[in-house]
C-alpha cells in the first residue's frame, strides 16, 4: 500500500508542477472568476491525490480537464441550489425560518441530497425523502402521494439502489 | 424495528461488487423490513433463512440496511423545506431546459413528447402535495379567505396561504388565480389596522392595493392583469417596482417588469368558465384550451395564424373542439385521448 501511495503522490506532484497554472486558466475561462477557479483546481488535485490506485495517464491535460468538468458542473448546481434556497428562506413566514446555524447545516444537507438523488424522478425522490426524513412507512407514503402501495415500494427500491450505487459502488 | 443481528465475528467477505441479484434481494427485504409496518413472523423467518443462506447475503443486507440511517443528520431538516427547495430547483432547471427548446418542435417529435408529458405530470403531483389548495387539470375552485378575500384557482393551479402574521400572504406555486378582495377586506379585526396583502410568485412579490386582478405563472415570468384597483410589482432581483392599474397587464420577470400586449381574449374570462374573443389566433386559442385538458392539443402550423371568434367553454374541451370543427374549416383528429391535432380540413390537405 505505501508504495502505491508514493507512486500516486509522485504522479500528482508532476501533474501539479506541469499543469496547475494551465488548469487554473482553463477553469477561469469557464467560471469567469479566479477565486472559484483556484478552489476547483485545488479540488481537482485532491481528487487525483485521494485515488486508491495510480492510473496510466496518457494525456494529462485531457485527464485533468475531465475531472475539472465534473467539478464545474457540481459548482453550478451548488450555486443554483444556494440561490433557490435563499428564495425559499425569504418566502418563509417568520416562525418557520430556521436559525442561522441550522440554515447552513440544512443547505449542506440539501446539496448532498440533491447530488445523491438527482438522477431519480421527482416522485421517486419525494417518496424516498418522506421515508428518510419523516420516517413514513410505505403505506403512509402511498396515501399522501395518492399512488398504490406497490408503486411506492418500487420507488423506495429504486432510490435505495441509487444510494447503494453511490455509497458502495463508486 | 430493531435491525436483525449480524454477528460481528463473521468476517465480512472482502468483495466490493456484489452480484446484482443479491443486491436486489437485499433491497426487496429492506423495503419490507425497514420501510413497512406489520411484519409477520413468517416474513421474519423467511428473511432469516435468506440472510443466513450465504455470507454475501449478510454483507448485502448490512450495506442496504445501513442506508436507512444514511446521514442521520439529514433527519433534522424539515421534509417540507427539503421538498420545497428541490421542487423549486427542478422547476428552475426545467424552465431553463424548456426555454432553450422550441416547444412546438418538441411536440412534433413523438418520443420527446412522451418524455415531456411525464415530466409535466410528475411535477404536478409534487406541487399538489406541498400546496394548501390546488386544482387538477380542468378543475376550478373558489375559496374565501379568513379576511373575506375571494381567490379563484384556475386549472392546474396551487397556492399556499398564510394569514397568521401582520400581513396576508398568498404564495402562488403553480397556475393562475383571480384575486378579489372585498370592500371591507382591508380592515383586519384589530380596528384601524390594515394588513398588507402580498402575493408571492417565483419571480417576485406583488402587493395588492386594489380589488380585482389575475396572476398567471408562465415558465419564466408571471402575467399580472388588473381589473379594478392597483397592484404593485416587485421583481426578485432588482429594485425597480412597477404599478399596474385597472385595465392594464404587465409581465413580471426575475429582474424586471414590462407591459404585456393586450390579449385577444379577456384575462379573467376563465372565471366565468369560457374563453371568448374576436379574431383570436387559432394557435393561441388551442394553446389556451389545452390548459384545461390532460395531454396535448397540437395546432398544425398551416392553420396556426387563422383567426377565430366565439365563446369556447373550458369545462368541456371535447365539446369546444367539436364546436371549433363545426364552425371553422378545420379538422380535429384524435390520435389518442391525450393527443389531439387541429389541422386544415381534409379537403385542404
Amino acid at each position: 500500500m505505501p508504495v502505491i501511495k508514493f507512486v500516486v503522490q509522485q504522479q500528482v506532484h508532476d501533474l501539479y508542477s506541469n499543469h496547475h497554472s494551465w488548469l487554473q486558466r482553463w477553469l477561469c475561462r469557464r467560471l469567469g472568476n479566479t477565486f472559484d477557479a483556484a478552489d476547483i483546481a485545488q479540488d481537482v488535485f485532491m481528487r487525483v491525490l485521494t485515488r486508491q490506485q495510480p492510473v496510466q495517464i496518457q494525456e494529462p491535460r485531457a485527464y485533468l480537464s475531465s475531472i475539472a468538468r465534473g467539478l464545474v458542473v457540481d459548482h453550478w448546481r451548488r450555486r443554483e441550489l444556494e440561490q433557490v434556497w435563499l428564495e425559499i428562506l425569504a418566502s418563509l413566514p417568520e416562525p418557520e425560518t430556521p436559525s442561522p446555524e441550522n440554515r447552513l447545516i440544512f443547505l449542506e444537507a440539501l446539496i448532498e441530497i440533491d447530488r445523491m438523488l438527482d438522477s431519480l424522478r421527482p416522485p421517486v425522490r419525494t417518496a424516498f425523502l418522506l421515508a428518510q426524513l419523516d420516517g413514513l412507512t410505505c403505506p403512509q407514503i402511498a396515501q399522501s402521494l395518492g399512488v398504490s402501495l406497490a408503486t411506492v415500494e418500487r420507488y423506495i427500491a429504486k432510490a435505495l439502489r441509487q444510494c447503494y450505487r453511490l455509497q458502495f459502488e463508486s | 424495528m430493531a435491525p436483525p443481528f449480524i454477528n460481528p465475528a463473521d468476517p465480512a467477505p472482502q468483495i466490493d461488487r456484489l452480484p446484482e441479484s443479491v443486491i436486489e434481494a437485499a433491497i426487496a427485504w429492506a423495503v419490507k423490513l425497514d420501510y413497512n409496518d406489520n411484519l409477520t413472523p413468517e416474513t421474519q423467518q423467511s428473511f432469516d433463512r435468506w440472510l443466513h443462506a450465504d455470507p454475501l447475503h449478510a454483507l448485502a443486507w448490512q450495506r442496504v440496511h445501513s442506508l436507512k440511517h444514511f446521514k442521520n443528520d439529514y433527519r433534522n431538516i424539515p421534509s417540507r423545506l427539503a421538498l420545497d427547495t428541490l421542487q423549486a430547483l427542478d422547476t428552475k432547471r426545467q424552465a431553463r431546459k424548456l426555454s432553450r427548446r422550441n416547444v412546438i418542435k418538441l411536440l412534433s417529435l413523438g418520443g420527446v413528447t412522451v418524455a415531456a408529458g411525464w415530466i409535466t405530470r410528475e411535477y404536478t403531483l409534487w406541487q399538489r402535495l406541498l400546496a394548501d389548495v390546488s386544482t387538477v387539470v380542468g378543475e376550478q375552485k373558489t375559496l374565501q379567505l379568513a379576511d373575506g378575500t375571494l381567490i379563484m384557482l384556475n386549472t392546474d393551479s396551487a397556492i399556499s396561504t398564510n394569514f397568521s402574521g401582520d400581513r396576508r400572504l398568498v404564495i402562488l406555486r403553480r397556475g393562475e388565480i383571480l384575486v378579489s378582495t372585498g370592500p371591507d377586506a382591508e380592515v383586519s379585526t384589530r380596528v384601524g389596522q390594515v394588513r398588507p396583502f402580498w402575493i408571492h410568485t417565483p419571480f417576485g412579490m406583488l402587493q395588492a392595493l386594489g380589488t380585482r386582478f389575475v396572476v398567471r405563472l408562465d415558465h419564466d415570468r408571471a402575467r399580472v392583469s388588473v381589473q379594478e384597483g392597483r397592484v404593485e410589482l416587485h421583481p426578485n432581483a432588482g429594485s425597480v417596482s412597477a404599478i399596474v392599474r385597472a385595465g392594464e397587464s404587465r409581465w413580471l420577470t426575475e429582474d424586471s417588469t414590462a407591459p404585456a400586449a393586450i390579449q385577444s381574449f379577456a384575462e379573467d374570462d376563465w372565471a366565468s368558465g369560457v374563453i371568448s374573443g374576436k379574431n383570436m389566433r387559432l394557435a393561441d386559442l388551442v394553446a389556451e384550451l389545452s390548459r384545461y385538458r390532460s395531454g396535448y392539443i397540437v395546432c398544425d402550423e398551416r392553420v396556426a395564424d387563422w383567426r377565430v371568434s366565439g365563446i369556447f367553454h373550458v369545462k368541456d374541451t371535447d365539446q369546444a373542439l367539436q364546436f371549433l370543427a363545426q364552425t371553422q374549416p378545420v379538422s380535429v383528429t384524435y390520435r389518442t385521448r391525450f393527443w389531439v391535432t387541429v389541422g386544415p380540413e381534409d379537403g385542404n390537405r
